[in-house]
């Protein structure tokens, strides 16, 4: 926990709650930094699987989009408090996780990988074709979420406000599992599964449990979804997404927390910005990536090496 | 470790707030407009000739003074045929580079999805090629107008020919999505009323690259007419492939106007020969109007115009409510929008009605020859724009089920 709270990250969290108040800060930027703050979390989310467990998810999107459904869900029918919202985007994306890590965790490699593709690609189906939930124009113009009362989080700074408090408590809750002994042995599964397993632990229910974290994370970002953008669609769920959030751990740092939460916010300022002046701007994010995985290959927090620094990828 | 790590992430954090906010600079007496629309994927073909239109109508305003002494500067971005990013550069147009008229989306899930982000910051909103029946009934505000004929419209017009000269009994095949639902729901109903029947109903999702799974169930059902509501590259898809199964010469066939574009005709000529279509525009109508405006276009872009041509009338509807409203602000300019008559649209004199913010819209039914789109009947605007119904559900009561004569 002292880790976590050094001075330097009390300066980066301080930096990033003045943000708002900056003079350049417009709506939109906010509205960017809202998007970057949460694909950031969602990112060190995922990294807690790719990077600390050697567990490869290309399903992640639909736990996002399921609860980006759930809170949409509550929304639409008028159910708008920000608890109720969180709380069932809990339960849809436990139950569904359980499912999913109960028996993916049985697999390694790609296998694992794959049984989260087609997991989530039949999520992203049946909310795809099912009228009740808006079939593929999902569910629109939702109202914002209210804290307490009346308060409602519907302007970018209460929304801006909102995601920073989740990534400062996911963060934390990372942080404190992966300096924990569970974190410890998750690296051991990372580095030699078989070893971990004669050593006495039960790796599966290790692997499900880190699933079932990561999941709940990833959900609850996707619960805080609709609030900012009025709508929850399959496309959230769409492989591709999953894709976008495994480029973004890459981008940042294996294996880091805090790199992963630095390559969703630069993926999303990427896209943002080359989508603006060219069409194809994924080729240009195709080249960033290639280039990172051949010259920096421990992401753009691997910089500090380069800079003379330690390696700094967790280790068991 | 720990050191360099949150060090660096400040320089990282700092970095982007650079970067991000590098652009941010206000120039005096320029008004920008926003044109979202898809550039790339199924309908990249609307989208451009979208930007196309809009370009042509802000070089002729400019030419002219632009509009209340303003420069018209255009901004686009692309959607990307999704809602997410659609909203993202819809925040991006309004927010940040501060449009005053927004056009588009393509996709009528895309344009859904920004009608909510044009509500929530007051921008006039206009629709050109979208045409789900939610935009003028449900999800209607103030500030959005539109100059597409929506599902409901198209039925109107198009139902009675073809009960009246095609063939009563009908196949719906449609793309599944809010644009096809809402077209086959519309002419399933308005089929109906008319007395004709619905043989059977079948919606490939958006983007399908074999349609033939679904052809056999056509076949059982044995319809006069194959009714298709697709669009873009789905279209292209779906003709060539129907053709090849000998299926364009067994039925006749009819579609919703943005079915294909007047410039991909010429390459499936053979597949669509004999197509039954209601357009609002084609190159090859006699209309004056018509033929002035698409010579302007053919001379500026070296191709015929289209059905998205819809979005250079936009732009003129929008500068005229600014002059009439002497403002830029989003309540007078749509106020001054409400029943507003332009005379010098792509098919000449429109009108927008008050009550839903409709453009009451003359179309005509065409029909494909060697790879032209031929007018064969004129439906007024009056005939086939319906009852205004702001705030009802336009589906309400409408089930797929297929009702057996």
């Amino acid at each position: 926990m002292s880790r976590a709270l050094s001075w330097r990250a009390v300066v980066v969290w301080v930096l990033l709650a003045a943000l708002p108040v900056l003079p350049f800060m417009s709506k939109f930027y906010l509205l960017l930094a809202f998007d970057a703050l949460l694909f950031g979390a969602i990112a060190m989310s995922l990294d807690l699987l790719i990077g600390y467990t050697g567990l490869v998810s290309f399903g992640h999107a639909a736990f996002f989009g399921l609860g980006a459904y759930a809170s949409a869900v509550l929304l639409e029918r008028g159910i708008v408090s920000l608890w109720a919202c969180l709380l069932f985007a809990v339960l849809v994306v436990g139950l569904y996780a359980l499912v999913v890590s109960y028996f993916s965790t049985t697999r390694r490699g790609i296998y694992f990988a794959l049984l989260t593709l087609i997991f989530a690609e039949v999520v992203y189906t049946f909310f795809r074709y099912t009228q009740t939930f808006g079939g593929s124009d999902g569910i629109q113009g939702v109202p914002p979420p209210r804290l307490v009362g009346g308060f409602a989080i519907d302007t970018p700074m209460r929304n801006y406000y909102l995601v920073l408090v989740y990534l400062g408590l996911a963060y934390l809750a990372c942080r404190v599992l992966v300096t924990s002994h569970f974190g410890k042995v998750l690296v051991a599964i990372r580095e030699n599964e078989d070893r971990a397993r004669f050593l006495g632990y039960n790796v599966q229910r290790y692997k499900m449990a880190v699933c079932m974290i990561s999941a709940l994370l990833t959900g609850l970002g996707g619960a805080l979804y609709p609030g900012r953008s009025a709508f929850a669609t399959p496309d959230l769920m769409l492989w591709t997404v999953s894709g976008e959030f495994i480029i973004m751990v890459m981008i940042g740092g294996l294996g880091t927390l805090a790199g992963p939460v630095v390559g969703g916010a630069f993926f999303v300022l990427l896209q943002e910005k080359v989508s603006s002046y060219v069409d194809w701007y994924f080729i240009v994010i195709g080249l960033v990536l290639i280039f990172i995985v051949l010259f920096m290959p421990k992401g753009l927090l691997g910089i500090r090496e380069l800079l003379g620094g330690r390696r700094w990828r967790a280790t068991a | 470790m720990k050191r360099v790590t949150w060090g660096f992430t400040v320089l990282v954090a700092v970095a982007a707030l650079v970067w991000i906010s590098a652009p941010a600079v206000s120039q005096p007496k320029v008004v920008k407009i926003g044109d979202l629309g898809s550039k790339v994927g199924v309908f990249e073909g609307y989208g451009k000739y979208q930007t196309m239109g809009v370009q042509m109508a802000v070089e002729e305003l400019n030419a002219k003074g632009g509009v209340l002494g303003h420069k018209i500067e255009i901004v686009s971005e692309d959607d990307e045929t999704k809602p997410a990013p659609a909203v993202r550069k819809a925040e991006k147009l309004i927010l940040q580079d501060d449009v005053k008229l927004l056009v588009g989306a393509v996709s009528s899930g895309a344009t859904l999805a920004v009608m909510d982000v044009t509500k929530k910051h007051k921008t006039i909103h206009w629709n050109s090629v979208s045409c789900a029946e939610f935009m003028r009934t449900t999800k209607f505000h103030k500030y959005y107008f539109s100059n597409q004929p929506d599902s409901r419209m198209q039925a109107n017009g198009l139902a009675k020919y073809i009960v009246d000269k095609m063939g009563k009994k009908v196949y719906i095949f449609y793309t599944d999505y809010a644009m096809g639902q809402s077209d086959g729901r519309q002419f399933k109903t308005a089929l109906e009323k008319l007395g004709g029947e619905v043989v059977g109903v079948a919606g490939a999702p958006l983007d399908t690259k074999d349609f033939s799974p679904w052809f056999g169930a056509i076949n059982q059902s044995n319809p006069d007419v194959l009714f298709v509501a697709f669009a873009g590259t789905d279209s292209l898809r779906l003709m060539t492939q129907l053709h090849s199964f000998g299926m364009t010469k067994k039925y006749k066939m009819a579609g919703i106007d943005c079915f294909l574009l007047q410039q991909d005709l010429p390459s499936i000529a053979e597949p669509m020969e004999g197509f039954v279509q209601l357009n609002h525009f084609s190159p090859y109508n006699p209309d004056p109007n018509m033929q002035a405006y698409n010579a302007r276009f053919k001379k500026k872009f070296g191709t015929d115009a289209n059905i998205a041509a819809g979005s250079y009338d936009a732009v003129l509807f929008w500068a005229a409510a600014v002059e009439k409203a002497k403002s830029f602000d989003p309540d007078k300019v749509s106020e001054a929008h409400e029943g507003m008559c332009v005379d010098n649209t792509h098919i000449g004199r429109q009108c927008i009605r008050k009550d839903d913010h409709q453009v009451v819209m003359d179309m005509h039914l065409y029909q494909v020859k060697g790879g032209k789109n031929l007018p064969i009947a004129r439906i007024a605007g009056s005939d086939s724009i319906g009852e205004a119904m702001v705030g009802k559900d336009p589906v309400e009561g409408f089930t797929w089920e297929i009702k057996k004569k």
